[in-house]
């Protein structure tokens, strides 16, 4: 069994940031802060699973919201279900589908009537298609740029699809009027501390499952993939089963953030699996730190934050994309390892050892142009 | 069989959008390894140009079209020259960057034009069809087509048949060297990627009269521009072309099925499958690495 090395700042940091996210409750009684609070953390646990992916295996998911945004629905489907009364029409019918002419319940909403289902539906759901646009594209060797194209068509795609088929999926305005979610005896009402706790001990077991993945000999290999993928290849790994595997996990946790996203915001739109989604989830990785689990999770938690606190005014909206485009280029430019960087830097001077904050291999190579062109 | 012909030109004048599209993306790919996200961008920067410059300034379309080019492969040169010539080497950092271009043109826009949606009016003399052949066709979308043979042409000419060409081939397939030899690399980038940035620019400002122009138009074009580029492989001119009349002709066919949006996805599918087993594009030789 190989020993798995946490440097003593490493728990410190993360034992801080437990206490800090569960005490909140204890000294926030508006119930609208709180759930606003919850949908950070959800953003957290968003960032986290790019990370993984992005930082740690070096696939730039540009299409992480299809993930969340699929994990969203199978939660609002089975929560439209469970919304009394029932359903509107005589048939007992969701009340977009009787507005749309639709006759009976479509086959594939059939199973969401069981909860158990949908949860373990909004996580399944996701991974498969993964695997199935992981298996595609990386067993044919297809790696880099290429890899955020196709993950970014795919985004649009889908996104598109789902706005189409208005009679199943509610089309533009999503699946509104949602149930909370009723779960071993316990109401998780949008706005309650329960619901707020899931969210916290999800984020947290996300950080936990992805610390345990990337100190495993796999997280190593995916590492070791990041930094050279031919040359994990000439020690005869199976480097496509790696990304695969990584694409994977992230997707899995990305849906996971969708269902509770669902229930935080009771409703499901098509807003979740925009190119925007998608955009804010790679900012709050590079802000935070891509290459930190706790660094990305931090990113979206802080982003959001300051997004949140300023944008009460819709007028400062569009300011406020304008500034993170900015920054967005700044730290691209300049902090390739994010604000988590200068952390590490401090804590390092603080131990006595000598750390550059930006990575020895990230200065600017000159051009060697290994696309294959030539 | 004049539903059959009527088909496939309704295929050609997808296909020669796209290929406008794509031509500039594929080009800044294939010379400097930058896939370009803020193309789309650039592509309503494009629109917004011309919009501007008739509505305000009273220009004709076609001055416009010219004036645009420039514009918009001045303001890609000044992009290449104070940021992405900072990232050679990072690939997936260039995509980020570009990304944050995007939004942050984007955001101007909005805050500058509104973020309402504007029109660009038709040209009198194109609103009309034509008849040929039996056929009615839109002179427009007849401009359309001849304008992308034109630039195909002009781009062929300029890579196979000028001194910049000999010397943009020659840092395609080995910048050390082709530095060796005393060529300006960075010269070369920053013209291509203006060069690639005017043509996105040219592009928005043919499509403008066609849709509405809006800061987030660019967004759906270039996903499209992502497809042809992936399937057709990037090193060759004729595989962008190829793919371009291929993926237009397609999605021309399902949609006259099924609507749009499953034609997408449909293609969509057909591409991703496409690369499981022909990863460097149906017409390109050599492995691609990203």
């Amino acid at each position: 069994m190989r020993r798995i090395f946490i440097s003593r700042g490493h728990i410190i940091g993360y034992a801080a940031f437990a206490l800090a996210i569960l005490v909140v409750p204890l000294f926030i009684d508006d119930p609208y802060l709180l759930n606003k609070l919850a949908r950070y953390l959800i953003f957290g646990i968003l960032a986290a699973a790019l990370a993984l992916s992005w930082g740690y295996t070096g696939i730039l998911n540009l299409g992480q919201a299809v993930s969340f945004g699929l994990g969203s629905y199978c939660m609002a489907m089975t929560l439209k279900l469970h919304t009394i009364p029932i359903q509107t029409g005589a048939a007992g019918l969701p009340d977009f589908m009787v507005w749309n002419n639709v006759k009976s319940l479509p086959w594939f909403w059939e199973p969401f009537h069981s909860t158990a289902f949908a949860v373990v539906a909004g996580v399944a759901f996701p991974v498969v298609v993964a695997l199935l646009l992981g298996w595609f594209v990386f067993r044919a060797r297809v790696t880099g740029v290429y890899v955020s194209i196709i993950t970014l068509a795919m985004l649009v795609v889908v996104n598109l699809v789902i706005v189409d088929q208005q009679r199943f999926t509610g089309g533009f305005n999503g699946l509104t009027d949602l149930a909370d979610l009723k779960l071993f005896g316990i109401d998780f009402d949008p706005y309650s501390s329960a619901t707020y706790y899931l969210i916290a001990l999800s984020l947290l077991a996300t950080l936990m499952i992805g610390e345990l993945v990337v100190r495993s000999k796999t997280g190593l290999i995916m590492q070791a993939i990041r930094d050279d993928e031919t040359r994990v290849r000439y020690f005869g790994y199976d480097v496509a089963r790696y990304q695969i595997f990584a694409f994977c996990v992230s997707a899995g946790l990305s849906g996971f953030a969708g269902m509770l996203y669902a229930m935080v915001m009771a409703f499901a739109s098509p807003t979740f699996l925009s190119v925007q989604i998608s955009l804010s989830i790679v900012i709050w990785c590079a802000v935070g730190g891509r290459e930190s689990l706790i660094g990305s999770a931090l990113g979206a938690i802080l982003v959001t934050g300051i997004q949140g606190g300023l944008s009460e005014t819709p007028a400062f909206l569009n300011t406020w994309m304008l500034i993170m485009g900015a920054l967005f280029v700044a730290v691209v430019l300049f902090l390739p390892k994010g604000l988590i960087s200068i952390v590490q830097l401090g804590m390092a001077r603080l131990a006595g050892k000598k750390i550059s904050a930006l990575t020895e291999d990230e200065a600017p190579l000159p051009r060697g142009h290994k696309l294959g062109i030539g | 069989m004049t539903d059959l012909a009527n088909q496939i030109i309704t295929g050609l004048s997808i296909a020669s959008i796209l290929l406008l599209v794509s031509l500039g993306l594929a080009i800044i790919y294939g010379v400097m390894g930058v896939i370009n996200l803020a193309h789309g961008d650039f592509l309503m920067l494009g629109a917004y140009a011309v919009w501007l410059m008739e509505s305000a300034l009273g220009l004709g379309f076609l001055p416009c079209l010219v004036m645009v080019f420039f514009i918009v492969g001045a303001i890609g040169w000044l992009v290449e020259r104070t940021l992405i010539r900072h990232l050679y080497g990072r690939p997936l950092d260039t995509i980020l960057a570009t990304w944050g271009i995007g939004i942050i043109l984007q955001q101007a826009i909005r805050l500058s034009a509104g973020a309402q949606l504007r029109y660009v009016k038709m040209p009198d003399y194109l609103v009309n069809p034509l008849h040929l052949l039996g056929l009615d066709i839109s002179a427009y979308r007849l401009l359309i087509f001849s304008v992308t043979i034109v630039l195909v042409a002009v781009t062929y000419i300029l890579i196979f048949h000028t001194s910049f060409g000999i010397r943009l081939r020659a840092v395609m397939q080995n910048a050390e060297i082709a530095r060796c030899f005393g060529i300006n690399n960075a010269r070369i980038y920053s013209l291509t990627f203006a060069y690639g940035a005017g043509l996105a620019g040219l592009a928005g400002a043919l499509v403008s009269p066609l849709k509405s122009v809006s800061p987030d138009m660019g967004t759906n074009y270039v996903v499209d521009a992502f497809l042809v580029v992936v399937s057709g492989g990037v090193q060759s001119l004729f595989g962008t072309v190829a793919s371009a009349g291929i993926i237009g002709e397609l999605s021309g066919g399902f949609a006259y099925f099924w609507n749009d949006t499953l034609a997408r996805a449909l293609l969509f599918f057909l591409v991703v499958v496409l690369i499981r087993f022909r990863p460097q594009g149906i017409f390109a030789m050599p492995l691609r690495r990203g």
